[in-house]
């Protein structure tokens, strides 16, 4: 069943080789018939390979069959009309929930939402609603904030760098967020921001840090999922360069050089989304998920917790408090998202 | 926050490398009348190949991998191509979208299904002992891995193969009259086939320098069009060996500029860094001399070439 759905998906054959190992991954989905049981799909703009924001989104899909028995499925799209065409694909097969999984995503969704009426779909990120439509808007701000704190309290140069995949809001607001993190602990702190371009760029994510590193940045803050494989290892190459991971939890991808991470815990979120839809209590509306809802977090790599200051770890550790009370948030939380 | 001319350079090289490769390989198939879109196939298929090969065997066995995974994604469309008759710019893409996609699935089949963020070992740059040391070309050129001296061997190679060889000869002449070489007993399907195979190959190469020489691990799609770049240096470089070398440079160098600009925080909006690469290109593609250098029967199939 699962195979054929797939199959029957755009015909690219990118997306069937990428589908017919989803169903080998998954053979206990097969057999059952989709259209009763509660299903739940994911459409990715990456692979889920990325250690990162797509493979988070996977993991939170399967967590949603483990714990709900959903009928999963998963494919990895590229283009806006690739968006479009399978927010309709799943409609069309009845499926109950279909996670766009970005910003991006949320115009096919406010466009193919009307058409199925009996799908909801959610992209995760942007802010536009509608009957069967909702939106999970994360505060990526909040914890960028604590990482430029860290960052700042590191760095020997005081030149420190952001590296993304392509400037989607809520990647630059994360940037401009950490930058004033930066700022809060070292005023003369310059920050440089480069974009690769794309998600996928190994090459490119490592070229684009070793020429940041050369200009004496000393600490990469970096948002760019599989492209940002290649900074992982550009700090390896270099010496006393230290990442800040993102998305998922990085710190295991290169224990040495990654300070930490800022987390979206995307299985949580995913979860809730799932659980709000099968209980039949789905209401359309923006979720904020910030560090009070437990959803973003700032988590420090304790490989490398001793190369931190300790006055820096205490510094963020009362900040966090502060945001979770909701004493304190950072300035650039207040631009739009 | 001053740029080392002669890192500047040495960056450059190591960016155009397996550009160069790739453009080396599809030099002799485009000669030998035919064009490889399958040629990013063949590069990301190298890309995987270096990281099955190095991880279980060390370096050297992930570039003999790199080659094989590149020749077989190439075998593909040389049999589609040459024996099925099919249209080479459809069978090209077909072949690229399927090596993207196959490498995708194999990468989750072995590694799981979130991948594993794995480090290869990768050639550590090797200084040639005197010429490292010339002013400005001297790191940029002889201060880097193996890889590129294979690299200046095979352009050699190929500038003295081509024009002064018998077998040179044969490819040009499938590449310009097919059945001219036909009536003088060269068989343009044989001359092709290894054509694309060694294209084919180079691809591979182009995708395992990428992994083992540069980024260190692999990530789904990480040649990222350098296929397509690759035959694009070939057409600024106007077929020829020379040439090839001296855009896939260009290209390099324009890429690093590229880095260097975002690096040094200038408010300036990114999209324009990232198109100067191209830019640059097409400035050198209008600027130079439109004398027709494209092998007469290039994209030609055999039983319709003049």
């Amino acid at each position: 069943m699962l195979f054929l759905r797939r199959l029957l998906a755009p015909l690219l054959v990118f997306n069937i080789s990428v589908g017919i190992f989803g169903a080998c991954a998954s053979p206990k989905d097969a057999g059952k018939s989709a259209a009763a049981a509660f299903s739940v799909a994911l459409l990715t703009p990456g692979s889920i390979s990325d250690q990162s924001w797509n493979g988070g989104a996977y993991d939170g899909l399967l967590r949603i069959r483990d714990s709900l028995g959903a009928d999963i499925s998963h494919i990895q799209t590229k283009t806006p009309a690739e968006f479009e065409e399978n927010f309709r694909q799943y409609g069309a097969k009845g499926y109950s929930l279909v996670f766009g999984h970005g910003f991006e995503f949320q115009d096919a969704a406010a466009r193919v939402g009307p058409s199925f009426p009996n799908t909801v779909y959610v992209t995760t990120g942007g802010t536009r609603t509608s009957a069967n439509v909702s939106a999970m808007s994360f505060a990526f701000e909040q914890p960028s904030f604590l990482a430029g704190v860290v960052a700042a309290s590191v760095s020997q140069s005081g030149i420190i760098g952001c590296i993304g995949g392509t400037e989607l809001p809520p990647v630059k607001a994360g940037f401009a967020s950490f930058a004033q993190g930066v700022h809060f602990v070292n005023p003369n702190a310059k920050v440089v921001t480069a974009y690769i371009g794309n998600w996928d760029d190994a090459g490119a994510g490592k070229e684009q840090a070793l020429a940041q590193v050369a200009r004496g940045v000393d600490v990469i803050y970096q948002n760019a999922d599989a492209a940002g494989l290649g900074i992982f290892q550009a700090a390896k190459d270099s010496k006393r360069v230290y990442v800040i991971g993102s998305n998922s939890n990085q710190n295991g991808v290169a224990p040495n050089v990654t300070l930490g991470s800022v987390v979206i815990d995307l299985p949580a979120a995913f979860m809730s989304m799932a659980r709000e839809v099968k209980s039949g209590q789905f209401t359309p509306r923006v979720h904020v998920l910030d560090t009070r809802s437990g959803v973003m977090k700032w988590i420090v790599n304790p490989a490398l917790r001793s190369a931190i200051p300790t006055r820096a770890l205490q510094v963020v550790d009362s900040l966090e408090q502060h945001m979770r009370a909701g004493t304190f948030t950072p300035p650039a939380a207040t631009g739009t998202r | 926050m001053s740029i080392d001319a002669a890192e500047f350079m040495q960056a450059s090289v190591r960016t155009a490398t397996p550009l160069a490769l790739a453009a080396y390989g599809e030099l002799v198939v485009e000669r030998a009348g035919v064009i490889n879109l399958g040629l990013e196939g063949a590069m990301i298929a190298g890309a995987f190949g270096a990281l099955v090969g190095a991880s279980a065997g060390g370096i050297g066995a992930g570039f003999a991998m790199a080659v094989v995974a590149g020749c077989a994604a190439t075998l593909l469309m040389a049999w589609v191509v040459l024996w099925l008759r099919a249209d080479a710019v459809i069978a090209g893409t077909a072949v690229t979208l399927l090596a993207l996609g196959l490498t995708g699935t194999l990468y989750r089949a072995l590694y799981g299904a979130q991948g594993a963020a794995l480090s290869v070992p990768t050639l550590a740059p090797v200084a040639v002992p005197g010429l490292h040391q010339l002013p400005w070309i001297g790191p940029a050129f002889f201060e880097q891995p193996l890889a590129t001296y294979a690299l200046y061997a095979m352009a050699c190679g190929l500038w003295w193969w081509l024009p002064r060889t018998h077998a040179g000869l044969a490819l040009r002449a499938t590449g310009e009259r097919p059945d001219a070489a036909l009536a003088a007993g060269i068989s343009p399907v044989t001359v092709r086939a290894w054509a694309l195979l060694f294209g084919g190959a180079m691809g591979g190469l182009a995708g395992g320098v990428l992994v083992l020489a540069q980024v260190g691990t692999f990530a789904e799609g990480m040649s990222a069009g350098r296929g397509f770049i690759a035959i694009a240096i070939v057409v600024l470089g106007r077929w020829s060996p020379v040439g090839v070398a001296l855009a896939a440079l260009l290209f390099g160098s324009a890429s690093q500029l590229q880095y260097v600009f975002q690096s040094l925080g200038w408010p300036v909006p990114y999209q324009l860094f990232l198109a100067l690469p191209y830019v640059l290109t097409l400035l050198v593609l209008a600027g130079t001399q439109r004398r027709a250098a494209a092998p007469a029967s290039l994209g030609a199939p055999l039983d319709t070439a003049p």
